[in-house]
């Protein structure tokens, strides 16, 4: 199981939306949370739609696999919608039951905030989908780059964020590997009422947190072994490429911005 | 004679609140090339050597001196650089996400180009039979490979010595093997001087020189050949003689005339089968 795992949800792939530059894609993202807000009319929700399937569709990403990512946020989306639907007076009723009324406005405004809603999401998502976490930090890395000046440990938080990700398998390992030790001794992890089944945690929980001091000691040596001294003087192996792809993406998010922006009631 | 690449002449060292030393008086050298063997029992302050060699720790007493230089805050950058360490959890030194992130770290440390990065790792990898595993995540190799990893990231730095803090110990037998043949060729061939610090004296009688630790003394000092013979002694502070070694001896104790001078099975076999058609 931990030999294919892969960490967050990233979908492996050579699309175009996969080959942009990390910094691309996070300042993306980032523009169009903004963005989203622009739309308030059939007009400019039917622009941003298209825009974000087109980009989804870019990805070339299983629909089954955006999906899935969307599903533990339908419910939200749904109640979203309710709540929109009875709690919006505005226009005419379109249906009355007893008390409740609905209003065309709350029909509208439903759709629009839950379409509104789906959009981010979908959004957000095709990031994880497309980005590896360590391209990620690259990315954050370097944007954040500026921030050195106010004496902001931009390199020191990035090192701290790859070698977590890092550790990431080793330590699910470690987990199983003591879950199976302390069973062995008769822990019940599964069953049990709740008291009982805190207590099996702290069993495992115990000798986790000491061996990762162990081992944040020892990587801490050999880190020093190997010469390190903080950010300064370093250079960097890994390398994000700003290629005109990233530009013309970059642009198109602006066009989108002025389009909705003019379009908007 | 060369002046010797590293020499410690009468250091001692104690860890902080504590007043009994992990290592006294203890003076040896090692020559460009050479495999020298550290040896000594969990405590012996072997493990503690090693560390003052790179100047992770410093020693109260002593000069340490490596490549003609004492050690001290001016040169420990360079000799970090000159000096490789393997340690012995292959886990715990792993720093980059990929192999070729790992091998990366030291030389991102040392401020290489990235250009001359790319072609120095290419020329590791190769170096250590890795090069398929480029773009390995760490938990998809073995330990073996992973000390192999570990030993790349040093020689990409294109070192003059190699440290084996006991970094065998926690691999299996065929981890172990692949990892003293890839130290053995790279110490044959390029004549990088390896000291390998260990409590298997199988390991240890591979070396050219071995140095017998106890209770953070020099106990003894020599050849693999010369330090065997001390036998009983060596067990009696904790260290178990290869195989080959208990064998010879008491077959010897019986009245067969083998010679002295093996120290692997392999030699041990070849001795017994070649012994009557010698006479």
């Amino acid at each position: 199981m931990t030999n294919n795992l892969i960490i967050g949800q990233y979908v492996p792939g050579h699309s175009l939306i996969h080959r942009l530059d990390p910094r691309a894609k996070l300042l993306i993202v980032f523009a169009y949370v903004l963005i989203v807000f622009l739309a308030n009319n059939v007009v400019t929700y039917t622009v941003l739609s298209l825009f974000t399937f087109v980009f989804a569709a870019l990805s070339r990403i299983p629909l089954s696999f955006i999906m899935r990512g969307l599903k533990p946020i339908l419910w939200v989306v749904l109640f979203t919608m309710l709540l929109h639907l009875f709690m919006t007076k505005e226009g005419d009723v379109v249906y009355r039951l007893g008390t409740f009324s609905i209003y065309e406005g709350g029909i509208r405004q439903g759709i629009f905030i839950s379409l509104r809603f789906l959009l981010l999401v979908l959004m957000t998502t095709m990031l994880t989908l497309t980005t590896t976490p360590i391209e990620v930090t690259d990315g954050v890395e370097s944007l954040l780059g500026p921030l050195k000046k106010m004496r902001v440990p931009v390199h020191e938080l990035a090192l701290m964020m790859a070698i977590s990700l890092r550790f990431i398998p080793t330590l699910m390992e470690e987990t199983e590997k003591i879950m199976k030790a302390q069973a062995a001794r008769g822990v019940d992890f599964s069953g049990g009422r709740f008291s009982e089944r805190v207590k099996a945690i702290v069993s495992l929980l115990v000798p986790l947190f000491i061996s990762s001091f162990k081992r944040a000691d020892e990587l801490a040596t050999a880190m020093e072994a190997r010469g390190y001294r903080g950010g300064e003087g370093r250079t960097k192996f890994r390398q994000l490429v700003w290629k005109p792809l990233d530009t013309s993406f970059l642009v198109a998010t602006a066009l989108l911005a002025a389009l909705l922006f003019l379009l908007r009631s | 004679m060369a002046e010797p690449i590293l020499s410690i002449e009468g250091v001692y060292f104690r860890y902080p609140n504590q007043s009994e030393y992990a290592v006294q008086n203890v003076s040896f050298q090692a020559e460009r090339g050479e495999w020298l063997a550290i040896v000594g029992h969990n405590g012996s302050g072997k493990s503690t050597i090693a560390r003052l060699l790179i100047g992770l720790l410093r020693p109260e007493r002593g000069v340490i001196r490596l490549f003609g230089r004492p050690l001290d805050e001016t040169t420990v950058w360079d000799v970090r650089r000159r000096v490789g360490m393997v340690f012995q959890n292959p886990d715990n030194q792993f720093v980059g996400t990929t192999v070729e992130d790992d091998i990366a770290f030291a030389l991102e440390n040392n401020g290489i180009p990235r250009d001359e990065m790319v072609e120095r790792i290419h020329e590791a990898v190769r170096q250590v039979h890795m090069e398929s595993f480029l773009e390995h995540e760490p938990h998809r190799l073995s330990g073996g490979q992973k000390q192999r990893v570990a030993i790349a990231g040093i020689l990409a730095l294109r070192p003059d010595m190699i440290i084996l803090d006991e970094a065998t110990s926690m691999l299996d037998p065929r981890g172990r093997e692949e990892v003293l043949d890839t130290v053995r060729r790279l110490n044959r061939q390029r004549r990088i001087t390896v000291v390998s610090i260990t409590h298997d004296l199988e390991e240890a009688a591979r070396a050219d020189r071995i140095v017998v630790m106890n209770k953070g003394e020099v106990m003894a000092e020599g050849t693999p050949e010369h330090v065997f013979r001390l036998g009983g002694k060596l067990e009696r502070i904790g260290l178990d003689l290869p195989f080959a070694v208990k064998m010879g001896s008491r077959l010897r104790e019986k009245g067969i005339p083998l010679r002295v001078g093996y120290f692997t099975t392999e030699e041990l076999v070849e001795e017994l089968w070649t012994l009557y058609s010698k006479k």
